[in-house]
């Protein structure tokens, strides 16, 4: 106000005065990581996607998916999905369904034919990716975002890896596996697929490329102490897939007794089942401690799936028809600090009999990292940035992690890619962790009033078990949009506006892509940090 | 999530001097903007009055005429008539007066107001004592709160001013409060659209008064609403009754627990509070179904 200053009227304004000096906390706009994002094996941004699916932009949504991950329709279907155990929903009702909102928008993208864009910059440096599965492709893609030219060389006829080769499709159906690979091919990827790289082969690559990274997996089944592998009923797991996968019915018997508690285990149940044959499944662990997931063993067990759990095979008895005894005893299982250790105390007195015809050991998969500069252990071993003892050579997925899952495979594709990137052209910048997770306490319910999750459909038993259709159904897009609005978008700003029109101080601005504080005014009492349904504001201490 | 349907004109400024998180300076900002600049306003002596400004310095930007306590209606009259007499009948007279002002001393110039149904809209930030003289009590304070000049807590029951306004005939009196914005604004709104009286009691959580942290006052109006000790609700004509929120959802008790004017409260009067928010809450339900049930027959 420029008026001259009256005796009797008010006409200046107070907006001369500043009543920031009051202050001794200021609220910040800080956009911060959600516990989902955290977890997530590939640094997905989940509120991120999740908010721009809310808002109708599924094209978006699957922008955003894809700059971490080029499956989001493969995850969508059998990640582990530790995004959802982490979620800050799940103190309020439920997690959101982060898993199933991730494959809606997958199946959109390859129902619209959406591609990836073209990458902007073309860069002389070459790259060879031994082993084509989820890691090898995600290292590839990546690359080739990055301006690589890449080559993957994949002993088998296809590319996938075990996504093909392990995982049946009643939970991983083809059409999806290879409208996702199609997809990402397009990018300019080259594939030789039906070559093996032997360690021949390796120096080849590596004095023919700027870079190898070798994702070669864990494809030997490990052996059980009990029985001999040369026995004609003893089946190998990973082959037993790899045909019953590829269409094929093997010969099995009847009776099938599958021995392991991991997904394997439940999947080679799971496809006998589909074989009509009578499946038992023998696991050392009680069932709530199987490795697989919880609904793979629920959904099993529906099928007709018979367990034998906390037991142990001791012996097999062979007779002239053909038939078998398998010698058992009840074990206490004690799953150890790491994923895989474990130790076993026999039950005394606790022995039993099984009857079969033939018996498909699954209880785990062994990498073969000699050919790679190995050595005899069980993992070739890499550092933070997943770089192998030998120059300019990287690794990452089952061959080099005893995780073994599809999505943190991809995820080790995704870091190494950055840091062989980062290794190319050391200009690149570093990716830096934005620090601690939103919490839930910094999320104002009120705004999030309880809400049923949406469940996705599940096929009915008698039709399952008829083929190998899906098993898991999809959400529709009304589904999923009502998923979306669950989620809390934790640390992620939604422009709701509150913490601008909540202050009573007119202390924050709004800007064309955000806000602002007006220091000179907040007098720091915190109302729009409390206000806030994200927590995308947060108080610091100090002026 | 339903945003706030507020546009901000900046009708209200910057650097005034309420305390930090004051819902009284919340509820004025979305009030004024909502109302627009071609209005004019009264303000009391009260917490209003100061945040108004200290001379030559205003926070509103539109004209204010300070008045004295006993006289907030009866000078919004003086106005409305000096504006019409100017052609000016389309500008917005307003009242912004604390509960010490409405309820008590100023309540015989409003009780007149109303009679004579001047074209008026008469805003009360009810914060529930005399805040800005240091927390004494009003006759809105509620049953056993404690003040300043009730330390052992009040004896007495808060007085029901939209009862006695709406025994006026008011065309239009309705409660409000700042966890509720939406809510708020479509009542200022609806009353911008009426002919004569208008009075809206807006609930404003006085921090220092009560006993609560600066970041709460949102939050504790939104118990204040879920608990029923302040019902969301408007009478119109004086007969028809419409609740707002029809939801009472939560004991008092978490709404009383977190004020330090409630701290001394023992298990009788906790109950006591209850019984008599249960008793006013059936008689509130009973008015508005009746209300719907005449309109329903015409
Ligand atoms: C039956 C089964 C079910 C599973 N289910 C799930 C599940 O539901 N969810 C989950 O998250 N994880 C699951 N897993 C684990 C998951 O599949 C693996 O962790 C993941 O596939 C590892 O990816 P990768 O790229 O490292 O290896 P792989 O998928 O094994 O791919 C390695 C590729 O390298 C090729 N290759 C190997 N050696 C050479 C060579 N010398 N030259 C050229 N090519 C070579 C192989 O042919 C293969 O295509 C399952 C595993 C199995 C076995
Ligand atoms: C007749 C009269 N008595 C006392 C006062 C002193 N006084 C000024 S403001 C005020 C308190 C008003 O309380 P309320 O209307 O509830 O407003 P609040 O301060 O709570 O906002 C009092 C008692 C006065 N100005 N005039
Ligand atoms: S509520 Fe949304 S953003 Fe928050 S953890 Fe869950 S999925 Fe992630
Ligand atoms: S609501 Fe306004 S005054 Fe209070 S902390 Fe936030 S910006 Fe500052
Ligand atoms: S209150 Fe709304 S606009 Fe403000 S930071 Fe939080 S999410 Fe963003
Ligand atoms: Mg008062």
């Amino acid at each position: 106000m420029t008026a001259a200053t009256s005796p009797l009227w008010s006409n200046g304004s107070t907006a001369v005065i500043h009543t920031g000096t009051w202050r001794s906390a200021t609220p910040t706009h800080n956009d911060l990581p959600s516990p989902c994002h955290q977890a997530c094996p590939v640094g997905g941004q989940i509120a991120r996607w999740i908010g721009q699916l809310r808002d109708g932009d599924v094209l978006g949504a699957w922008l955003t998916l894809v700059e971490h991950n080029p499956f989001p329709s493969v995850a969508g279907r059998i990640c582990h999905h530790p995004c959802e155990t982490a979620c800050n929903r799940e103190a309020l009702d439920e997690a959101i369904s982060i898993c199933r909102l991730e494959r809606a928008i997958g199946d959109r993208a390859i129902a619209e034919g959406w591609r990836y864009p073209e990458p902007t910059i073309n860069r002389s440096q070459r790259i060879a990716v031994i082993g084509g599965g989820p890691a090898g492709l995600s290292v590839a893609y990546q690359l080739r975002r990055r301006g690589y030219g890449v080559t993957i060389f994949e002993s088998q006829p296809a590319l996938g890896g075990l996504l093909r080769y392990g995982i049946p499709p009643y939970r991983l159906a083809d059409d999806v596996l290879d409208g996702e690979i199609a997809r990402l091919l397009d990018l300019g990827i080259e594939a030789r697929t039906g070559e093996t790289i032997d360690a021949d082969a390796f120096a080849r690559l590596r004095a023919g490329y700027d870079a190898v990274y070798v994702a070669t997996g864990a494809a030997k089944s490990k052996r059980l102490p009990s029985i001999d592998p040369a026995r004609p009923w003893v089946i190998d797991s990973a082959a037993y897939l790899a045909e019953t996968n590829a269409g094929g019915q093997p010969r099995t018997g009847h009776r099938v007794i599958v021995i392991g508690g991991g997904s394997a285990a439940m999947d080679v149940a799971r496809t006998a089942r589909r074989h009509g044959r009578d499946v038992t499944v023998l696991a050392l662990e009680k069932e709530t401690q199987m490795p697989a997931q919880r609904e793979e063993v629920v959904e099993a067990l529906e099928e007709g799936v018979q367990l034998v759990d906390g037991a142990m095979l001791q012996s097999v008895t062979e007779h002239d028809n053909g038939s078998l005894t398998l010698h058992c005893i009840r074990v206490d299982f004690v799953p150890g600090s790491m994923r895989g250790e474990f130790t076993i105390e026999p039950v005394a007195g606790s022995e039993f009999e099984l009857s079969g015809d033939a018996v498909v050991p699954s209880i785990g998969q062994q990498a073969d990292p000699a050919p790679f500069g190995g050595g005899d252990g069980p993992l070739l071993g890499v550092d933070d940035a997943f770089r192998t003892g030998l120059d300019n050579v990287w690794a990452g997925g089952d061959v080099a992690s005893m995780e073994r899952f599809v999505t943190a495979a991809i995820g080790m594709g995704k870091d190494a890619a950055e840091a062989i990137d980062r290794a190319m052209n050391p200009g690149t910048a570093a990716i830096v962790d934005a620090g601690d997770a939103v919490p839930y306490a910094a999320i104002n319910t009120y705004y999030h009033p309880p809400l049923a999750r949406t469940e996705a459909a599940v096929r009915p038993v008698a039709e399952r078990v008829m083929g190998f259709d899906e098993v898991q159904l999809a959400l529709d897009a009304e589904a999923a949009l009502a998923e979306a609005g669950r989620c809390f978008s934790c640390g992620t700003c939604i422009y709701c506006d509150n913490c601008y029109l909540f202050c009573p101080d007119m202390a924050v601005s709004r800007l064309p892509d955000g806000y602002a504080i007006r220091t000179e005014y907040c007098k720091g009492c915190g109302l729009c940090v409390r206000e806030c349904p994200t927590g995308a504001i947060q108080m610091r201490a100090g002026k | 999530m339903q945003k706030i349907d507020l546009v901000d004109r900046d009708l209200f400024n910057p650097g005034h001097a309420a305390c930090p998180g004051c819902q009284e300076s919340l509820a004025l900002r979305a009030i004024l903007n909502t109302i627009g600049p071609d209005a004019a306003a009264v303000f009391p002596p009260s917490c209003g009055a100061v945040i108004c400004g200290p001379h030559p310095y205003s926070s509103l930007q539109i004209p204010v005429f300070q008045t004295s306590l006993e006289s907030a209606a009866a000078a919004a009259s003086g106005l409305r008539r000096a504006l019409n007499q100017r052609g000016k009948h389309d500008t917005t007279v307003v009242c912004f007066a604390g509960d010490g002002g409405t309820y008590d001393i100023g309540f015989q110039a409003l009780s007149s107001a109303v009679e004579r149904n001047e074209n008026i809209l008469y805003v009360c930030f009810d914060n529930e004592g005399y805040m800005n003289t240091g927390a004494q009590k009003s006759s809105s304070t509620p049953l056993h709160a404690s003040t300043a000049s009730t330390p052992g807590g009040k004896p007495s029951k808060k007085k029901d001013i939209i009862g006695i306004l709406a025994a006026h005939g008011i065309p239009y009196v309705a409660t409000a409060a700042t966890g509720h914005m939406n809510d708020l604004i479509a009542k200022v709104e609806k009353s911008l659209t009426i002919e004569g009286t208008r009075f809206l009691a807006v609930l404003v959580p006085c921090l220092d008064g009560w006993g609560l942290p600066d970041d709460s006052g949102v939050s504790v109006s939104r118990l204040a609403v879920d608990s029923g000790m302040w019902p969301l609700y408007e009478v119109e004509q004086g007969h028809r009754y419409t609740l707002n929120h029809d939801n009472k959802t939560r004991p008092v008790a978490d709404y009383l627990s977190l004020q330090k004017r409630y701290r001394h409260l023992d298990e009788t009067q906790l109950a006591e509070v209850q019984a008599a928010v249960d008793q006013d809450w059936a008689q509130l339900r009973r008015r508005a179904a009746e209300s719907t049930e005449a309109r329903a027959s015409g």
